[in-house]
């Protein structure tokens, strides 16, 4: 089966040494608590949302970037989350962590549920598949009368304000990048690469390919649900149109083609880049969804690594001495 | 409980429809069973279709089932360059990367929808949409039996296309080896451009036939594509004749689900049937390896 990029290990453009790797880790994760405190309010909000958005462009490119498995259902776990978390804040009373962390749970069992059909056929009817499943649960919420129908539901419970919002997500960041040191940097890297480049050559050398797209596929679910439940948390209301909209499974797949997909930058670089051009044409949403479909066919053309691939490129050639292979 | 006529009407209508959804699903069906490629912006071809039957009557009077082959015609015209300037160059590059150009289409021909036609829902308003045929106690409107009997006769146009003549000889050979096909002297990328106009145009003249007997919106076209999926499922790929067989079924099944659920639950019917053959049954799917 053939796939966008190629299998060459990802070379990370930062320095490789396992200390100042930690070292810097350590140092951005303490700016990014420390930074709602001094930031402007209008920064805090967009800062919340590039969070929010590196988790799910993470989640995709674990699945899509070193798994294989292209997914249009990110939507189908955000708004699963969603509403989990504001149905247990609203009838348990419980706090906002525990909300989330079940969430997490449902998610992760959807996920079990519905890997057998999803995965028996691979590739492509994986895509249709979780389309599928996005839409039949959007149309679930809307019609079955539990969920508050097309206007949705009010959250009741006292809510946290942006700041604090801010800090979850970053932490929220911090547990999808250590998911993604391990998906890109063990043993089990070896095992998804294997599985996305050529699942029968894998299952021939004993890799358990249906566990292993198994775990990805939970795992990414997981982040997706509790990105959901913390959305949810900041608008104090959902509704199956905004929780389960189509933009939440484009907008994570556009960040990583934008941005690289199966490299391990890529979610950030694209973040940004996609929050960026999303707050310069914030007036003209349309224009904007255009934009990115023509930003999309662009890259997957003539760039098909992103904008990570055409920064290494860049270095390689001018400075090949500076960026050895490691 | 509903009537019996009641119950009676609704199976039929959806009969009807469902051989309407078969011919927009045909659209689908030769697109990925010739050239693997899972095109999601079929939806929006659908849409584009209804549109151009729309635009065609208010402009120019011509009502659109005069109009059809015409409005055939434009969608093949327009999916010619999609194939030639955005397909083509990705040929050998695997099938996720035409896929994926197809989605970011789709996302741009939504959106260039609702910025040049408003986000409104729109109608083809004619007289036979309205108008109901009545048969004894059954009465449906005009529409679904004339839309059922063209995209019925459309269908085996295309069943006779693909069986009988040569363009069909040389479609079936590239979609089964089209290695082998390309060393025998089948011009591939010919049959693949052929192919992709054909769907594009079926996809377009079922979107009419839908947009006269129900209503549509720029953002119509997913449901669609999900909708016509199912139906791919149900009748088995590159079975032309399967096609109109699930369309059928599916149209039924539709009709029952929103008489005993209520009228929000159609589409449902359709996509969990869909996620229940891909757990149950994904044979259905495509007769080789996926």
């Amino acid at each position: 089966m053939s796939v966008l990029t190629t299998s060459v290990p990802e070379r990370s453009l930062l320095l490789h040494h396992p200390f100042v790797r930690v070292a810097l880790s350590g140092i951005s994760f303490a700016a990014l608590l420390a930074a709602p405190s001094f930031l402007p309010a209008y920064f805090v909000e967009i800062g919340f949302k590039l969070l929010l958005y590196i988790v799910l462009a993470e989640a995709w490119n674990l699945l899509a970037g070193y798994c294989g498995l292209v997914s249009l259902g990110s939507s189908s776990f955000f708004g699963l989350g969603a509403y989990v978390t504001v149905g247990l804040l609203n009838h348990t009373g419980s706090g906002i962590g525990l909300a989330l962390a079940a969430s997490a749970l449902v998610a992760m069992t959807l996920a079990l549920a519905m890997s057998r059909g999803l995965f028996r056929l691979r590739g492509l009817y994986f895509t249709v598949g979780t389309l599928a499943l996005a839409e039949a649960l959007r149309l679930l919420v809307v019609n079955v009368p539990w969920f508050g129908g097309a206007t949705g539901l009010f959250v009741s419970a006292d809510l946290p304000d942006v700041t604090e919002l801010f800090r979850d997500a970053a932490l929220l960041l911090v547990v999808a990048s250590l998911v993604m040191t391990l998906a890109t940097g063990s043993r089990f890297s070896v095992l998804l690469r294997a599985v996305r480049d050529d699942e029968d050559a894998a299952s021939q050398v004993g890799v358990r390919a249906f566990r292993v797209k198994l775990a990805a596929f939970m795992v990414a679910s997981a982040l997706i649900a509790i990105a959901g439940g913390l959305q949810a948390i900041k608008l104090g209301a959902i509704e199956p149109y905004g929780s389960f909209g189509l933009q939440w499974s484009v907008d994570p797949l556009a960040i990583v083609i934008i941005g690289g997909l199966g490299m391990r930058f890529g979610a950030i670089v694209g973040a940004i880049f996609f929050v960026a051009i999303g707050e310069l044409l914030a007036d003209y949403p349309e224009l904007h969804v255009a934009i990115t479909g023509i930003i999309l066919i662009i890259l997957i053309r003539c760039a098909p690594r992103g904008l990570c691939g055409l920064l290494e490129t860049a270095l390689r050639r001018t400075g090949p001495t500076k960026v050895a292979s490691s | 409980m509903p009537g019996l006529d009641v119950i009676v009407n609704a199976l039929i209508s959806g009969l009807l429809l469902g051989g309407m959804l078969a011919l927009t699903a045909l659209g689908l069906s030769i697109i990925l069973g010739v050239m693997r490629l899972v095109n999601l912006a079929h939806g929006e071809f659908l849409v584009a279709g209804a549109y151009a039957g729309l635009f065609l009557l208010q402009r120019t009077g011509i009502d659109p089932l005069v109009g059809l082959l015409l409005i055939g015609l434009i969608l093949a015209l327009i999916g010619y360059p999609i194939y030639r300037f955005l397909l083509a160059p990705l040929a050998g590059k695997g099938s996720e990367a035409a896929m994926m150009t197809m989605f970011g289409l789709s996302i741009i021909l939504q959106n260039l929808f609702v910025l040049l036609f408003s986000a409104d829902t729109r109608a083809i308003e004619r007289d036979y949409a309205t108008i109901p045929l009545m048969l004894g106690p059954i009465s449906v409107p005009q529409i679904y039996v004339i839309g059922f009997a063209i995209s019925v006769a459309l269908i085996m146009a295309v069943h006779v296309l693909i069986a009988r003549s040569r363009f069909g000889s040389e479609l079936r050979a590239s979609a089964d080896q089209p290695l082998a096909a390309a060393i025998i002297g089948v011009n591939v990328s010919r049959v693949h451009a052929l192919t992709f106009c054909l769907g594009t145009a079926c996809a377009g003249i079922g979107g009419t036939l839908i947009g006269v007997a129900l209503s549509f919106t720029p953002t119509s076209g997913a449901t669609y594509l999900l909708t016509d999926f199912a139906v791919i499922v149900l009748g088995g790929l590159g079975n032309v004749l399967g096609t109109l067989v699930g369309g059928i079924v599916l149209g039924v099944l539709q009709s029952v689900g929103g008489l005993t659920l209520g009228d929000g639950y159609r589409d449902l019917v359709g996509l969990v049937l869909f996620l229940a053959m891909l757990q149950l049954r994904p044979q259905g799917f495509l007769g080789s390896r996926a």
